[in-house]
């Protein structure tokens, strides 16, 4: 996607925040957004940076001698995809890419390791199961009467074309 | 406690503290990979386990299911992002009654557990998290690296994942032309001083953030501790300019200019009503005019344009929305 300033470079920040009471999103290069005033970590008062991440790395020689074998075993990300995106695939990831990952890190916090709350190792994870296809249609319809109710009616036939294709499938 | 019904500690001029614990599943790749069946199974996952607390009383609410003027009014009241306004497929969000708490489900990240409090309290509001992630981190395998700490899908998180701030209403210190040197100052502690902007570049209604920047290396604890004594500091600079603008007979007869435009206008827009306020506000503070500062925020976060089309139930043109909102405040300040 190209900048909507410039029109001329990829637009790789993404401005999400609410005007006049409507959600908008402008998509800017990263240029475009510092001179128009978007460099504003907190502008809107959320705590999201993301995109402003990319700009953290100035050494673009990283991505030099990068092949296709360079992804991320799980998510598939590439070091980048992460770079554009100023997002991190998985947490594998973080893993896979640490030594190209780390120089920007510590440029964002001054430090690289953490201190500070730990998670309980002896957590027992709740494995988390798809649903089946009754469950699933089930919380579709009563996801649909609740849209009927709130005269959401576009809502609801999206909602009926899923149940009907979850039907179709069984 | 409702952040925008009651005044809470230094309310004249601390309007809210914020605090976010951002924490990601192993199991799954981060949001921005995942669809909306997974997205939707996460959600259900975090309903079940905090269910399971009686004292919690969490609505559960998918954001598929609301009008598009319910969901940018969650974002005016700062219980939900812009960005989580945007995209609300199969996402979904767990909020208390009093809007205090507010988890929102695959935002940024897979879970980001908020708190609101009214006023200057972080700590109180960094309690209320910390009990809601070690309800959760009991039950579920959260993404945790031992250099890097909770892996979050942006590395600006990482580490403590937490995010704090503080909502200030600075008008002495803006006029003072102090906010400049004040950001560059608390940037060189690890915190970001940001003024709340509109459409264009100026700050409105001389609203700022202050929040903590740094995650990694540092512990929640001393976050919170820096955070709320930098807070303090400019708390007592914003009291002691205060005290001195009144002074300045030229201020005063905009505080109640404002408050008489407020009185008897027939339209005002939300722009509008943020400055004129932000002029009251000083002369509440001041003891110049009697009115209960938790009255005003109220005023000024209700009277949004998407919260007042959510409570009308129907979409108002903007001259109905600026018609209304004179008429409400007429009647709160009469
Ligand atoms: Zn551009
Ligand atoms: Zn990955």
């Amino acid at each position: 996607m190209l900048c909507q300033n410039c029109k001329a470079n990829e637009a790789n920040t993404h401005i999400k925040r609410v005007i006049n009471g409507e959600a908008t999103q402008k998509h800017l290069c990263s240029s475009c957004a510092q001179s128009l005033g978007y460099d504003n970590f907190f502008s809107d008062f959320t705590f999201n940076l993301p995109s402003l991440f990319s700009s953290f790395f100035d050494d673009r020689n990283l991505l030099l001698g990068e092949t296709r074998a360079d992804r991320c075993e799980i998510c598939g990300c590439s070091f980048e995809d992460i770079i554009k995106s100023g997002n991190v695939g998985c947490s594998n990831c973080y893993k896979k890419f640490y030594s190209k990952l780390q120089p920007s890190i510590q440029r964002i916090h001054g430090k690289v390791k953490h201190s500070g709350k730990v998670p309980p190792k002896t957590a027992e994870p709740v494995v988390i199961k798809e649903k089946t296809a009754e469950e699933k249609i089930e919380d579709l319809q009563k996801e649909m009467a609740k849209a009927i109710e709130t005269q959401n009616f576009e809502r609801a036939a999206a909602i009926r074309d899923e149940i009907k294709q979850l039907k179709g499938e069984n | 406690m409702n952040w925008y019904k009651n005044k809470g500690n230094e309310g004249d001029i601390v309007l809210s503290t914020r605090v976010r614990l951002a924490r990601n599943l192993t199991e799954y790749p981060f949001p921005i990979r995942l669809d909306e069946a997974q997205r939707r199974d996460i959600g259900n996952t975090v309903k079940e386990i905090l269910d399971t607390d009686k004292t919690l009383k969490l609505n559960f609410i998918d954001m598929s299911s609301l009008s598009s003027a319910e969901t940018v009014s969650l974002a005016e009241k700062h219980l939900i992002s812009p960005e989580f306004a945007c995209d609300t497929l199969g996402r979904s969000l767990l909020l208390s009654d009093d809007e205090d708490i507010s988890i929102m489900i695959c935002e940024e990240d897979h879970i980001r557990i908020q708190t609101v409090y009214p006023g200057l309290s972080l700590e109180e509001a960094f309690e209320t998290a910390l009990k809601i992630d070690e309800i959760l981190e009991n039950k579920l395998s959260y993404a945790f690296d031992e250099n890097l700490g909770y892996l979050t899908q942006c590395p600006t998180n990482i580490g403590t994942a937490l995010r704090a701030s503080v909502m200030l209403h600075l008008p002495a210190l803006n006029k003072k032309g102090a906010m400049q040197r004040l950001s560059t100052t608390v940037a060189k502690l690890g915190l970001t001083l940001r003024g709340s902007y509109g459409e264009g570049s100026e700050v409105s209604g001389d609203i700022y953030q202050l929040s903590n920047q740094v995650t990694l290396g540092i512990s929640e604890e001393a976050a919170i501790k820096n955070l709320n004594s930098i807070a303090m500091q400019i708390i007592a600079q914003e009291k002691q300019a205060r005290a001195l603008l009144i002074k300045d007979e030229d201020y005063l007869d905009r505080i109640y200019r404002a408050y008489g435009i407020l009185k008897s206008a027939y339209k005002l827009t939300s722009k509008e009503l943020i400055n004129l306020i932000s002029y009251v506000r000083v002369g509440v503070s001041e003891g110049i005019l009697d009115i209960p500062a938790e009255k005003l925020r109220e005023l000024t976060v209700l009277l949004q344009p998407a919260t007042l089309n959510a409570h009308s139930g129907k979409i108002l043109t903007q001259t109905e929305r600026d018609i209304l909102r004179s008429q409400k405040v007429r009647e709160e300040l009469a």
